[in-house]
């Protein structure tokens, strides 16, 4: 069976009171506003989470199905750092294009702010290898600053025209009433932020955020039932893939695994990098929007610092592709394991015309997702959906 | 370099795969140590595996040798913590790198200069030490007498 986006829905993103499965209960009331309730067609449900340590909670998989009204259906935590939404999304993709379940629910939760600043980055430091990276103290910022500088090495691109990149994902939060910074910033606000990991700053880095996602995956019949007249939205091509977990071993410029999900999902798919409207890209940091324009293919190598630019003034071999026209985890904000999902929630409004009016890229018909968990490329997935 | 004196070379037994094994982390460690840093060298591709574990990732080989490497190297690339896993609060800030060793196998670790004395393609050399009280708060149980490496400058 074709697998379809029936319905989506997130909470709010931000510093919350709320829990995470309220965050849950948030997203699953704005997917089902307008269909059956989820006891009535969710067959098996997969949860993208990071971390028990912030909650103290696993089991995240039985409590978000009771949550919503299940009760005997397969329900499961899917771990994979920031990757986990996304990688809840291809086991409820895989589920309805096999013909095994009609309707999969999707859905990802964080509570980061749980345990401050020192447990968010306690909590993050447990993605990278314990033998030789967390024994140094290295951490999520000083583990994409290693990217990032020899990005800055290697390539024409500097400090400022990343900020130009936290420019243009501020602009596009600002229009985003899901976003957890809807407001603008410019370029020198950036530049006189405060070092994270030198080069990155403060206004490089996306946020720690609570948050939830949820997105039903449904066979053409289930998802009739819901979204009224916008017109379906299709998943036409998934592809994942895990590097190794030591960033010294990679390549430190290219992300290679990025490249290859992304090539997988353009094959599944029938389209080429220059078929896609709009991209939601792992802009954890600046610079990782830049590397992931060139490893999906919409930019050349060394130039994907040019994503803040109109597409008519990017260099040659740019495609016209917007990203992150959420405002990207940078300005949308990053509870991680629902990031994935709220990535395909941003396309979802973009292919049915529902985004707000400044963020709406004209007649997009095809948008593609990247999340990745670990630092880079650890593992990928993408996904492209297409009406 | 020279062969490590209890080098195995992988494929392993189920039997083999022990604590004294440098296969494993408290093999490697273990021989760290005693100042010896172990490799898995690829028999396959040539690709050079810290810590060896038995397959090679690029290759997909199981056929492995354990090689012990030069502790010279230069910085690849390089970075600053300023906000530290907790523990390490008083440490902070620290330089942290990617440094490929003279062999060409890369790891990372922190670097024993101030940010602005580092600088890619800074020639380093590596050292191993007694982890200090707070480097043992971070350590759980079993990695309690593990050596911390860094990188200082040659």
């Amino acid at each position: 069976m074709e697998p379809h986006v029936a319905a989506v829905g997130t909470s709010p993103f931000g510093r919350t009171e709320l829990t995470g499965r309220d965050l849950f209960s948030a997203a699953v009331a704005e997917a089902f506003e307008d269909g059956p309730d989820p006891s009535e067609v969710v067959d098996a449900v997969y949860v993208g989470n990071q971390s028990e340590s912030y909650e103290h909670q696993i089991m995240y998989g039985t409590l978000l199905a009771e949550w919503c009204g299940l009760r005997h259906v397969p329900a499961e935590r899917v771990e994979g750092c920031a990757a986990a939404g996304a990688l809840a999304l291809r086991h409820a993709v895989e589920d309805v294009r096999s013909g095994r379940r009609d309707a999969v629910l999707a859905c990802g939760v964080e509570k980061m702010t749980a345990g401050g600043t020192a447990g968010a980055t306690n909590a993050l430091s447990a993605a990278f290898d314990r033998a030789l990276e967390q024994r140094s103290g290295v951490t999520a910022p000083s583990q994409y600053a290693l990217l990032a500088q020899r990005y800055l090495h290697d390539t024409d691109a500097t400090e400022r025209e990343l900020a130009r990149i936290a420019v243009k994902n501020h602009a596009n939060a600002a229009a985003n009433p899901r976003a957890q910074f809807q407001r603008e910033t410019d370029v020198e606000t950036v530049l006189d932020s405060d070092y994270v990991a030198p080069p990155l700053k403060l206004f490089d880095c996306a946020p720690v955020t609570d948050g939830a996602a949820a997105v039903l995956v449904a066979s053409a019949d289930v998802a009739a039932r819901f979204g009224g007249d916008d017109p379906p939205v299709r998943v036409a091509g998934v592809g994942a893939g895990a590097n190794n977990i030591g960033v010294a071993d990679r390549d430190l410029t290219f992300v290679e695994g990025a490249h290859e999900a992304a090539t997988d999902a353009y094959d599944e798919a029938g389209v080429e990098s220059a078929d896609i409207d709009v991209a939601e890209v792992h802009d954890a940091f600046t610079s990782c929007e830049a590397m992931l324009a060139e490893a999906a293919g919409f930019a050349p190598r060394g130039r994907g610092y040019e994503s803040a630019l109109p597409p008519a003034e990017r260099s040659d071999g740019w495609t016209d592709t917007h990203l992150s026209t959420s405002g990207g985890l940078k300005a949308r904000g990053h509870p991680i394991g629902a990031t994935g999902l709220a990535q395909a929630v941003e396309v979802y409004e973009q292919l049915t015309g529902t985004a707000t009016p400044e963020r709406q890229v004209d007649d997009a018909t095809a948008g593609l997702c990247i999340n990745e968990g670990g630092v880079a490329d650890a593992v990928t997935v993408a996904h492209v959906l297409t009406t | 370099m020279t062969d490590h004196d209890h080098s195995t070379t992988a494929p392993l037994t189920r039997d083999e795969i022990t604590a004294d094994s440098p296969f494993t982390l408290p093999g490697f460690f273990a021989a760290l140590a005693d100042g010896d840093l172990l490799a898995a060298v690829c028999e396959d591709c040539g690709k050079r595996l810290i810590p060896p574990r038995p397959a090679c990732y690029a290759c997909g080989g199981r056929k492995l040798r354990v090689e012990s490497q030069p502790k010279t190297g230069t910085v690849v690339s390089y970075t600053e913590v300023r906000t530290p896993p907790p523990a390490l609060d008083d440490r902070a800030p620290y330089t942290v790198a990617i440094v490929e060793l003279d062999s060409g196998a890369r790891l990372t670790g922190r670097v024993t200069v101030p940010y602005a004395d580092a600088s890619i393609g800074l020639p380093v050399r590596l050292t191993a030490r007694a982890p200090d009280a707070d480097e043992r708060e971070l350590a759980l149980a079993h990695e309690e007498a593990w050596p911390i490496h860094e990188f200082e400058p040659v």
